[in-house]
């Protein structure tokens, strides 16, 4: 088991990708802790085990696993995405403007109202943007990753706040004379009874699982994190990989950033705080080492599940704010002690 | 992690202090220091305020502490440093900001309670409160009625570390618990915000969907339930808020909300900048300390003569 283990997660091996179900095993304790989070929810809260409920579950978890997914390239290169929820804010504020406000084009003097599907391409842009920013950072200026989004994290939560001088777009319907409505439908669209988000997740979770088990990338991906230098060395342009890593972490947030303004049909520009903590304990939880070279998507999609349904959970049993952030606290610390348990027995 | 932000952001502060620095000597300097910026009421405040001041000759910053006490007490140290004529507070705690209030007065700067009171009497030089505890009565009767005094109802309460958050809830219970026939199933603190009232209402609606009522903390968290209720497409679930926001006046109008309670901000933070701008020249504000200003209710009726926390 640890043999096959260390095989898989270090992704130098030809196991990886092509076993998710030995994936899965492998992510035993994770899975365990999601199996009997369900099942205490499910004995205490009433209608816990509805599919009404798993859909709103499922939606509030496509919100951290989302971000989760972008954060786990970064922390398997071995570093570290802490702008994700500051990058959410901005992106729904972004979106908000180009809906409310329309974008001015002050070369030509007109206002141009992007239709949603660009409003989604522009603000998803905007992700990418920083993320290269910060891989800028990370790669020319050698700024440790931690510090560099750090230094976005508030760059972009100061540049969500002056968008609007800290006020809320409200009431992002669009116009149909302007052919910019429909926004509300990408968080709170129906797609055969199941919500536009979890459906956008699944082709992510499915798209990045792949790139990141199957493809030429992916193993470099693993390799830098693995080892810097032996990467370096090997002729991985591990500069190329991380302005990869982060524009992808940088999209996925804009994108949550995204879906939540969609889902409140309003921006307002401090959403998203500390999305970066969740996001990295889904990560963690899921088996990743924050040194880098070990996790996968599978593993960070269950971690997501746990935070996400244990969230929900805690409010429809009615668990009081100040036991849910101890409770919350508490599994991330005793899953990542058990993982590291098992490590070292093995 | 948030007190790294927190020290960033007062870096960032310095440094935009240390730019616009020299000329502050001419013209007396109001400091107004909010909890946030981002959200509505605690914005209007801030803008009554630096508007009254302005307009009697005061040049203003403007800045907010997060409910954050020890940020709170940093910024009251800058506008010590920056030798203000007077402070212009909605504080950051009942107890945790006695110390800071009484920091400024040993430096000679009157301060002036917005809002939020302190536990302490004879520190700061005037605590202009709104009546939370009869607005909260208010609102909670209007609640009632919208929901014909039976069923079962949530309610979404503020932060809990925020005196505020208590006192309203305990001012809707002082009603609603009249009632034998209301009946709440769920109560849960949203923390001011919209998008936690949003995914919480959705979590709520989802084990308790025989719920009737939302009656919330505040109007964030009320758009954040309407949110959740009209995606689920219950129209029919009564819902009321707290602080009077161009948004919640506006789902009032659009039958989506039953009622909010107005706190008068805009008029109140005037109101403290006129009694500290008398202070200063006469040396006292010929008031009681503590002036308690009542809250109205808004619903249908009104509605419309509401913008910007104050009603026309």
């Amino acid at each position: 088991m640890t043999k096959g283990k260390t095989l898989t997660m270090n992704g130098a091996g030809q196991a990886v990708g092509s076993d998710y179900a030995m994936a899965l095993l492998l992510k035993f304790r994770t899975v365990l802790a999601l199996v009997l989070v369900i099942a205490i929810f499910a004995a205490l809260a009433p209608n816990f085990l509805t599919v009404a409920n798993a859909l709103i579950m499922l939606k509030h978890i496509a919100i951290v696993a989302i971000l989760a997914i972008g954060m786990s390239f970064v922390i398997l290169t071995g570093g570290i995405d802490l702008s994700v929820g500051s990058i959410a804010g901005l992106a729904g504020m972004v979106a908000g403007a180009l809906i409310i406000n329309g974008l001015p084009l002050t070369a030509l003097g007109v206002v141009v109202y992007p239709s949603v599907p660009a409003v989604v391409g522009l603000v998803l842009l905007v992700g990418v943007g920083i993320g290269l920013f910060n891989g800028l950072l990370i790669n020319r200026f050698q700024v440790a990753p931690f510090i560099a989004t750090l230094g976005t994290l508030y760059m972009a939560r100061g540049a969500a706040m002056l968008m609007s001088n800290g006020e809320t777009f409200p009431n992002l319907i669009g116009n149909p004379a302007l052919g910019n409505e429909g926004f509300s439908r990408i968080g709170a669209g129906l797609l055969l009874g199941i919500p536009a988000p979890v459906w956008l997740l699944a082709v992510i979770a499915a798209g990045a699982a792949f790139v990141a088990g199957s493809t030429t990338f992916g193993r470099r991906v693993y390799a830098v994190g693995g080892s810097e230098r032996a990467a370096l060395l090997s002729g991985v342009r591990v500069d190329r990989v991380k302005y990869a890593v982060y524009a992808i972490s940088g999209a996925m947030a804009a994108l949550v950033g995204v879906l939540i303004a969609s889902d409140l049909v309003a921006a307002h520009p401090a959403s998203g705080e500390s999305f970066e903590l969740n996001g990295i304990a889904a990560v963690v939880l899921g088996g990743a080492s924050l040194t880098g070279g070990r996790g996968t998507i599978v593993g960070t999609l269950i971690g997501a599940c746990v935070i996400g349904v244990l969230g929900d959970g805690m409010v429809m049993v009615g668990i009081s704010e100040f036991w849910q952030m101890v409770i919350k606290g508490g599994v991330i610390v005793t899953a990542v002690v058990l993982d590291r348990l098992q490590e070292r027995l093995g | 992690m948030k007190r790294l932000r927190e020290m960033g952001l007062m870096a960032l502060a310095l440094v935009a202090l240390a730019g616009c620095g020299h000329d502050a000597k001419q013209a007396r300097l109001m400091v107004i220091i909010t909890p946030s910026l981002d959200n509505p009421f605690f914005g209007q405040e801030a803008a009554g305020a630096e508007a009254k001041a302005r307009e009697l000759g005061y040049q203003t910053l403007k800045f907010s502490h997060g409910d954050d006490a020890f940020k709170q007490s940093e910024l009251i140290d800058t506008a010590i440093a920056r030798n203000a004529s007077a402070i212009i507070l909605d504080n950051a705690g009942a107890q945790s900001s006695v110390a800071a209030v009484q920091k400024a007065r040993n430096s000679g700067i009157p301060v002036f309670l917005i809002d939020r009171e302190i536990a302490a009497r004879g520190i700061a030089t005037a605590q202009i409160v709104s009546n939370n505890y009869q607005g909260a009565m208010l609102g909670a009767q209007a609640f009632a009625q919208a929901m014909g005094e039976k069923g079962p109802y949530v309610e979404l309460v503020g932060k809990e570390s925020d005196t505020n958050a208590a006192i309203r809830s305990k001012g809707f219970h002082e009603v609603l618990d009249q009632y034998p026939d209301l009946r709440m199933t769920a109560r849960q603190s949203a923390n001011w915000s919209q998008s936690e009232a949003f995914t919480k209402v959705q979590s709520i609606l989802q084990a308790h969907p025989e719920i009737k009522g939302v009656i919330a903390g505040n109007d964030t968290m009320a758009m954040g339930a309407i949110a959740a209720l009209q995606g689920a497409g219950r129209g029919d679930v009564a819902v009321v808020g707290f602080d009077g926001s161009n948004d919640v006046r506006d789902a009032i109008s659009g039958g989506k909300a039953a009622a909010t309670v107005l706190q008068p901000a805009w008029r109140q933070a005037q109101y403290a900048v006129e009694l500290a701008d008398k202070y200063l020249r006469e040396g006292k504000t010929g008031q009681a300390e503590k002036l308690i200003m009542d809250c109205l209710l808004i619903t249908r009726a009104n509605a419309a003569r509401l913008s910007n926390f104050a009603l026309k």
